[in-house]
């Protein structure tokens, strides 16, 4: 199948009082329609901006400093702004982390819904998408202001706005990450289901692995603005190839019994002012050797998945892996 | 019911600033030294005929009797009689009210006209590219340079040369519309300088703060035009502060702007205290003071009431 979305080498900083920070480091991603995939880092990683550079939605200080990026045939980093604008429009939803601040204030819900429709759409039409969003009860909140509603009507709203107009490809920023625990599962759900009604790609960016893994096909982690492993999310959680995956998977809450510790990642993630001549997870690492602090990994397959690490043979093989599995 | 509660407090707080304006006025007036017998009488009066005017007035009585007394009138709303020229104050502020009002709707017109698109256009700009902002400048000098010296530059310019414009002679807008605004315009402009750079630059401020908000994101990434992204939300939501600011500043205006109308005598209601100040004429002063400071109240109750119709979250 062809992709949808075609991410290579891309390379984007920000411009800073001192140089620049390099967000993105030579990511690369394919989209394959219809899929969910969940894009899996911590604050930092470069996951934010990928997301929004695939609708060229980076702020001013933003700049792309090489690589390609196409959404259904769309070349989005040299497009003019109509043709950007009727990308945006037809082919892409974004969902935000904070639902609250995605909706204007100042107007109802019911004709910011409208607008994200097109057109004139009646009430009846608004209800029925509110209602395909799982809103209970569609009439009162059309006519409700954003502050009028919870965080979870809220984000559901904000999701029938992304789906109004049938996109190819849905991008929820941590769709959950300002919601109450016990309507996370809820959202994730209600976002798969409308990827399957609609044969939308949804790729879901969260630094809540265990979360997003249960309702994604497919798993790209990223560390240090590369995607580091990229695999079908059974192939990768059973037995990661690349060390972060493996240290992110201890770090992470929901498998433990009772009386096991957590293992939290010792260091920080990597704050990148160019390219990054060795494994940027090197300093973190416990497999790392002189090889991966002198030379950049490269992207390879292995075990049916792709990763960046000269020893991820080592990483698969540790006992880590098989203690998870 | 929201608008109500809302609004309830703020009526109470109103009448309480309006009391407090009302005894420091009155005490202000009387800390001044000389009073209107002095005025009047000139230097070399005789302390029985300064006596006999103190009496007339009331003036010989104890500070606090004769505030009472002011109040109690106040409350039947009368606002006193000039004692030069014993008429009721109340009317001479009526005559010149369509003068003062006609001079700060001129003003704040400017001030909008010039303030608003510039300040949208400037704070939009800024989002892109960087470089020499001329709306920044002109905020910057507008807000800097005081009413009395844009005024006097501007009479010494049109003094010279009329180019249209008088200065001086105001004639009401009823006998003579055209001689009304040529001579009203001048001050009009010189006010409105202020109120330019004040209403640019909250707008610039304003739009620039929107302009980082989610929803703004959210409606660019949901193609929305640039033009419909700032009529529908950036207009609305940057609209709060500038309603403040412009509120104010027409409070400001319609309490009269003293500089101005004596600078260009215009008989106004800030020319008109100015000369009830030099005559001691407590009556004048005193109203003068008072209506500035209920027009002022009144004005920013309205803003209250205005930020509740825009933003739906006040009040609630």
């Amino acid at each position: 199948m062809s992709p949808l979305a075609e991410i290579r080498d891309l390379v984007i900083s920000y411009r800073t009082g001192s140089g620049g920070l390099r967000a993105l480091d030579g990511t690369d991603l394919i989209l394959t329609p219809g899929e969910t995939v969940a894009v899996v880092g911590e604050s930092g990683s470069g996951k934010s901006t990928l997301g929004m550079a695939i609708g060229r939605l980076l702020p001013g200080e933003a700049h792309c400093e090489g690589g390609t990026l196409s959404v259904a045939g769309t070349d989005v980093l040299n497009a003019d702004a109509d043709t950007l604008r009727a990308l945006r429009r037809d082919k892409l939803g974004f969902v935000f982390q904070n639902p609250m601040s995605a909706l204007d204030p100042t107007m109802r819900v019911g004709k910011q819904v409208a607008r994200a429709m097109g057109g004139k759409p009646g009430q009846k039409e608004i209800e029925a998408l509110l209602t395909r969003a799982e809103l209970s009860e569609p009439g009162r909140v059309l006519r409700a202001f954003p502050h009028e509603l919870s965080g979870g009507m809220a984000q559901r709203v904000v999701i029938a706005m992304a789906i109004a107009r049938q996109p190819a490809l849905l991008i929820a920023d941590e769709p959950t990450a300002s919601l109450d625990a016990s309507i996370r599962e809820k959202i994730m759900a209600t976002l798969n289901r409308l990827r399957d009604e609609t044969g939308a790609t949804l790729v879901v960016l969260s630094h809540d692995l265990r979360l997003i893994a249960r309702h994604s096909d497919r798993v790209a982690v990223m560390y240090g603005g590369r995607v580091v492993e990229d695999g079908a999310v059974e192939t990768v959680l059973d037995a990661p190839a690349h060390p972060y995956t493996a240290a992110l998977l201890s770090a992470a809450a929901g498998s433990e019994k009772p009386g096991e510790r957590l293992d939290p990642i010792p260091g920080m993630p990597p704050s990148l002012s160019g390219r990054c001549e060795a494994c940027a997870f090197a300093p973190r690492c416990t497999f790392a050797r002189e090889q991966c602090r002198t030379e950049r990994p490269e992207p390879r397959v292995i075990a049916k998945r792709r990763v960046i690490c000269h020893f991820a043979e080592d990483a698969l093989a540790a006992p880590g892996a098989e203690r998870r599995a | 019911m929201r608008l109500l509660l809302y609004l309830l407090p703020r009526v109470a707080a109103a009448l309480i600033t309006l009391l407090g304006v009302s005894v420091l006025v009155f005490l202000a007036l009387r800390m001044i030294p000389g009073g209107y017998a002095d005025i009047l009488l000139g230097p070399f009066v005789t302390p029985e005929a300064r006596e006999a005017i103190s009496q007339r007035y009331g003036l010989d009585q104890p500070m606090i009797v004769q505030y009472w007394r002011w109040l109690v009138s106040l409350l039947q709303g009368d606002f006193g009689i000039s004692m030069v020229t014993q008429k009721p104050v109340i009317h001479e502020f009526i005559r010149r009210a369509p003068v003062t009002l006609e001079l700060a709707f001129i003003a704040l017109g400017l001030a909008l006209a010039v303030g608003l698109p510039l300040g949208v256009a400037s704070g939009i700009r800024r989002g892109g590219r960087k470089g020499l902002d001329a709306a920044r400048v002109v905020g910057a000098i507008g807000a800097s340079v005081p009413d009395f010296v844009v005024g006097s530059v501007l009479i010494f310019i049109f003094s010279v040369w009329s180019l249209w414009f008088r200065v001086g002679g105001y004639v009401p807008f009823t006998d003579d519309p055209v001689g009304n605004l040529q001579t009203m315009l001048l001050p009009g402009l010189t006010l409105s300088l202020f109120g330019i750079a004040l209403v640019l630059r909250t707008t610039r401020d304003a739009v620039l703060r929107v302009m980082t908000e989610g929803y703004i994101t959210a409606a660019v990434a949901r193609g929305e035009t640039p033009r419909a992204i700032i009529r529908l939300h950036i207009l609305r939501n940057a609209a709060i502060p500038v309603v403040t600011v412009v509120t104010t500043y027409f409070g400001f205006l319609l309490g009269g702007a003293v500089v101005v109308e004596v600078l260009f005598s215009i008989p106004g209601f800030g020319l008109f205290t100015f000369n009830g100040l030099l005559n001691r004429d407590y009556a004048i002063v005193q109203a003068g003071v008072l209506l500035a400071a209920g027009v002022f109240v009144a004005i920013n109750m309205t803003a209250d009431f205005l930020y509740a119709v825009i933003d739906p979250r006040v009040g609630s």
